[in-house]
């Protein structure tokens, strides 16, 4: 899913930036960007009901630090980095939580809980691929879904992550080679 | 990338996940909802010169003046090291300055001697006899 924004950014900024026009201009924002945003967080964590308070919570950040963007970067941009911020503390907070209530999740397991979503229609093959990808290093993660499934360019990307058009490359590529050998060995 | 095109050609570009019908425009709804008041940017109040280093002034001030009270407190808490024997130089000095001042500037009559006594106590050879006429004169 290629995503360009339909509307003037410099024109909404202005208009966020204002209280009198604020709250109409972040409806527009919220009707932009609000999908794109939710699969990029619902990619990372798979639940839909975790994706759900992730991306809330990720607009309310947005609307109470309207303030201090800038508009340097381009507000995709930015909305994409809070998502990926999110994400990343909700990832870290689970992992811990497991640890403390003993070990992490097996491979059945996440297969079971996968298919037992009832937001997830997909079949066995795509559940071997979500698997597959939830044992890939945080980042390479990232990019790959950012990648495979979104196509958004490097430099885009690169905007988003803080990393280097080369080091997104390799990532990428470091990602597909070990999905290859653990699914297509 | 030939390990990308396998990728696809096996798993395709869906990834099975899915959401609530009108999840979306829900979403929408329910942000808006609970968005908090507006928060206002704060004003960036541009500063004079003065305010900018005015801390820094106060600051060295505030130095200032514990290095002066500690000189103080260090200057007071000396112990002195004077005697009869050993009096400090400067005393020395005054006491010496003030005994040339009246040696030269004095008037004449306020040093001279009683050249008479002198005579008539020197004419004796003999103290008995000077005690002798004394108490006689005494009587």
């Amino acid at each position: 899913m290629a995503y360009k924004a339909p509307i003037d950014e410099k024109e909404l900024v202005k208009l966020l930036k204002d209280e009198k026009t604020a709250s109409r201009a972040f409806e527009t924002l919220l009707k932009t960007y609000s999908e794109p945003v939710y699969w990029q967080i619902r990619r990372m964590v798979l639940n839909h009901d975790d994706a759900n308070d992730i991306v809330q919570n990720v607009f309310i950040k947005a609307w109470t630090n309207l303030h201090n963007f800038r508009g340097d970067a381009k507000l995709s941009t930015w909305l994409f980095k809070i998502a990926v911020n999110e994400s990343i503390n909700f990832l870290n907070k689970e992992k811990t939580r497991s640890q403390i209530s003993g070990g992490g999740e097996d491979d059945s397991s996440f297969l079971k809980n996968l298919e037992a979503d009832s937001f997830f229609d997909g079949d066995a093959l795509q559940a071997e691929l979500q698997l597959a990808i939830s044992k890939l290093p945080e980042k390479q993660r990232l990019v790959f879904n950012m990648r495979y499934y979104d196509e958004m360019k490097y430099e885009d990307m690169s905007e988003v992550l803080g990393t280097s058009v080369g080091a997104l490359k390799a990532s990428y590529h470091h990602a597909v080679k070990k999905l290859t050998e653990m699914l297509l060995a | 990338m030939k390990q990308e095109e396998a990728l696809i050609n096996k798993y395709g570009k869906d990834s099975g996940l899915k959401v609530p019908e009108g999840y979306f425009s829900d979403l929408e709804a329910n942000i808006m909802a609970s968005l908090p008041p507006y928060k206002k940017a704060e004003k960036v109040v541009s500063l004079t010169g003065w305010q900018r280093v005015r801390p820094y002034v106060y600051l060295a001030a505030m130095f200032c003046g514990i290095w002066l009270m500690m000189k103080v407190f260090h200057t007071a808490t000396q112990p002195m090291n004077m005697s009869l024997d050993n009096p400090p130089a400067a005393l020395v000095e005054m006491i010496d300055g003030e005994m040339d001042y009246d040696m030269h500037y004095l008037p004449f009559s306020m040093m001279d001697f009683d050249n008479e006594d002198e005579d008539f106590i020197m004419s004796y050879d003999n103290i008995e006899d000077f005690k002798d006429d004394f108490y006689k004169v005494g009587g």
